[in-house]
């Protein structure tokens, strides 16, 4: 039997689900070994009852939110954190750090609390069991792929468990903070994207989160320190994509 | 007796959203387009971020769009600064902008509206009977996502096109590639319209509407410096305020516009109706054979205004490539050019229609004020209104209302993870 696959999304872009329609060459041999029981972006096909693996995409940021996820994980067997915002609260947890809902609600929208259902945006992790992650904004085609066709042979899918820095020597790029002093975040985040960035010649905005073991960052920030950038900008631009980062992680050289 | 009709949650759309109809007796008395996404903030979070970085966080508003949000952006920040481009990065923008609208399009009219029309619940239920089809659907969609990768990085949120021009221009052989690819899917932009011209459209929903684009200059296109109102009038992008009147409603993270206190629309149909004349080749041909399909009063011919779309995009986008080949790649530097305390304000038609951004910096060049104004906020009070003309005229059964009332919203190409944007009041 097929196994029941269920693409759901809450707060984000929905440019996850759309990495998946974008396998114009692989959709149509990649859905024949799948059973697809809700997909809403894709179909208005959808069934009840268990589902074997559930790829969820965005962050929780409603009400709303939260309640799907849960229904959600109640009726799967595996749940899969799908995209940066699924893994680590995406781009709009960047300031949760900096006031409540209520004030963000009542400057933007000019209302007051209780008149939306919203909530300070958080990864899925922090409100279900996540089983496996897929991590990028958006995920690579590739390693979605290759999880998909893991999960097919019974295998977990792999990891990556090195930083986009690892990719980029590989690569043989010029390294983007020596050669042209950007505030590139190589060395911290999760490799798995082939330093797309660097080469092109731009900095890595950690779009793909933090690698495990920040560990070796500490000669990375204080070469950031000397280029001139300060602690605020650094953790700014780790925030982005790296959810409710703490200062700590930086390590290195507080001055 | 009040009776109260919905749709909980569309499908085949761009992110969350639902319909309400009350009725009180065989009056309509409220009609609801509900809108679920979470609100994410963006003119919130970007404030204090440099100038540099803003449009690599703003084109994460939306997937589908992204290259539409990040050329927005870069514009914006460009008119507070003063930057004046290359010609090579010109072409190279238009050719983006014009690949968006195959990804984009494709992916609409083929994937997500044809199944409404031959009466399946997706494409790749669709795909066991039209196999062929779905297939050419895809390829069209795979060159316009090759023309993303090709000059932005990857197919969703790039990174390549910069304030000032393109961090790496592309090569003669990848421009090559892709023009290849567009002359093979030619047929199948074409075909697009010709299944479309086939369709009878419902006319429950038919109606006046008041109609924006963007004004392309000479050619047909997306990019320009004033918008374009049904009527004639022509506003230079710095008055877009005076175009989009937002409102809050609890029903909807969405804000809703206004143009004189009336709905308006904006997308494939505002563009073709205002801007047909402009049209070149095989899409001006295909226009005044059938320009009895666009038809200003039903929103339902925005679908076929999309294939048409899809006719020149492909057309378009092979003439831009001759004539950067012709010219020579030339790998420039991004132009420099003073930063300095100022405003900014751009407008770009995305897939789904007129999208507005507006910063203010600090004499830093971080921003101090952001407004961004979606395509499907605007068309939100439109969407209404054909909702209500709908459920007026509508005789017979509720469920077959509630159905025609997703087809026509799903002809709008809502993109309700755009919508959610949020403005700050003033």
């Amino acid at each position: 039997m097929k196994p029941r696959v269920g693409i759901f999304s809450l707060t984000g872009c929905a440019g996850d689900q759309l990495q998946i329609l974008n396998m114009e060459d692989e959709l149509l041999e990649l859905v024949s070994h799948i059973h697809i029981v809700d997909f809403q972006e894709g179909s208005s096909h959808k069934e009840e009852g268990p589902i074997d693996v559930a790829f969820v995409e965005g962050s929780v940021s409603t009400e709303t939110d939260r309640k799907h996820l849960k229904e959600i994980r109640e009726r799967s067997k595996i749940l899969i954190a799908f995209g940066n915002c699924a893994v680590e609260g995406g781009i709009q947890t960047m300031r949760n750090n900096e006031g409540s809902i209520d004030e963000r609600l009542k400057e933007v929208y000019g209302v007051e609390p209780g008149f939306f259902d919203a909530r300070l945006s958080k990864p899925l992790s922090e409100y279900v069991d996540v089983d496996i992650d897929i991590p990028g904004c958006p995920v690579e085609k590739e390693e979605t792929i290759r999880a998909i066709t893991s999960l097919l042979h019974g295998d977990l899918p792999p990891r990556f468990t090195y930083p986009v820095c690892v990719e980029c020597k590989l690569n043989e790029y010029p390294c983007v903070i020596v050669e042209s002093g950007k505030p590139c975040l190589g060395p911290v985040i999760r490799a798995g994207c082939d330093a797309r960035c660097p080469g092109l010649g731009l900095d890595c905005i950690g779009c793909r989160g933090p690698v495990d073991s920040a560990s070796g960052f500490a000669a990375e920030y204080n070469m950031l320190l000397e280029k001139g950038y300060s602690k605020e900008f650094i953790l700014n631009r780790l925030r982005v994509f790296s959810g409710e980062v703490k200062e700590d992680f930086l390590g290195g050289d507080q001055r | 007796m009040t009776r109260r009709l919905t749709v909980d949650m569309l499908t085949r759309v761009e992110g969350h959203g639902g319909v309400e109809v009350v009725f009180d007796g065989s009056e309509v008395k409220d009609v609801k387009f509900n809108v679920f996404e979470g609100p994410r903030f963006f003119e919130s979070i970007i404030k204090t971020v440099h100038y540099d970085k803003i449009p690599d966080m703003t084109r994460r508003i939306c997937a589908i769009c992204t290259a539409s949000h990040s050329l927005a952006s870069i514009g914006a920040i460009e008119n507070a600064f003063n930057v004046k481009n290359t010609p090579q990065t010109e072409l190279l923008r238009d050719l983006l902008i014009h690949g968006e609208m195959i990804e984009s399009h494709a992916l609409h009219v083929y994937m997500l509206a044809l199944p409404d029309f031959l009466g399946y619940p997706d494409a790749i239920a669709m795909s066991a009977d039209h196999i062929d089809a779905v297939k050419n659907a895809l390829n069209l969609k795979k060159a316009g996502n090759m023309i993303h990768t090709t000059l932005s990085g990857r197919d969703v949120h790039g990174m390549n096109e910069r304030v000032g021009g393109f961090s790496k221009a592309p090569t003669e052989e990848e421009l090559t590639e892709v023009k290849k690819m567009l002359e093979e899917v030619q047929p199948v932009a074409e075909l697009a319209v010709e299944l479309f011209k086939g369709f009878e459209l419902p006319t429950l929903n038919e109606s006046d509407n008041v109609l924006m684009a963007i004004d392309p200059g000479d050619r047909f296109g997306y990019l320009g410096t004033h918008v374009l109102v049904t009527g004639g009038e022509r506003y230079p992008e710095e008055d877009y305020m005076k175009l989009t009147n937002e409102k809050v409603y609890r029903h909807s993270y969405a804000k809703h516009s206004t143009y004189n206190g009336d709905p308006f629309m904006v997308g494939a149909l505002p563009r073709i109706q205002l801007n047909h004349d402009k049209l070149m080749g095989t899409a001006r041909e295909l226009y005044k054979e059938h320009s009895d399909m666009v038809d200003p009063r039903n929103t339902l011919s925005n679908n076929f205004c999309q294939a048409l779309e899809l006719v020149h995009d492909v057309e378009r986008g092979v003439e831009v490539i001759d004539t950067l080949l012709s010219n020579g790649l030339e790998e420039e530097d991004q132009v420099e050019f003073e930063v300095h305390e100022g405003r900014g304000r751009n407008a770009v038609e995305a897939p789904r229609g007129l999208l507005y951004h507006d910063y203010r910096f600090d004499d830093n060049g971080c921003i101090t004020k952001a407004n961004i104004i979606t395509p499907t906020a605007q068309n939100a009070a439109n969407i209404e209104k054909d909702i209500r003309v709908m459920a007026s005229n509508h005789v017979g059964e509720d469920a077959e209302l509630m159905k025609n009332i997703e087809v026509m919203i799903r002809a709008y190409d809502p993109c309700i993870s755009c919508s959610v944007h949020l403005v700050r009041l003033r």
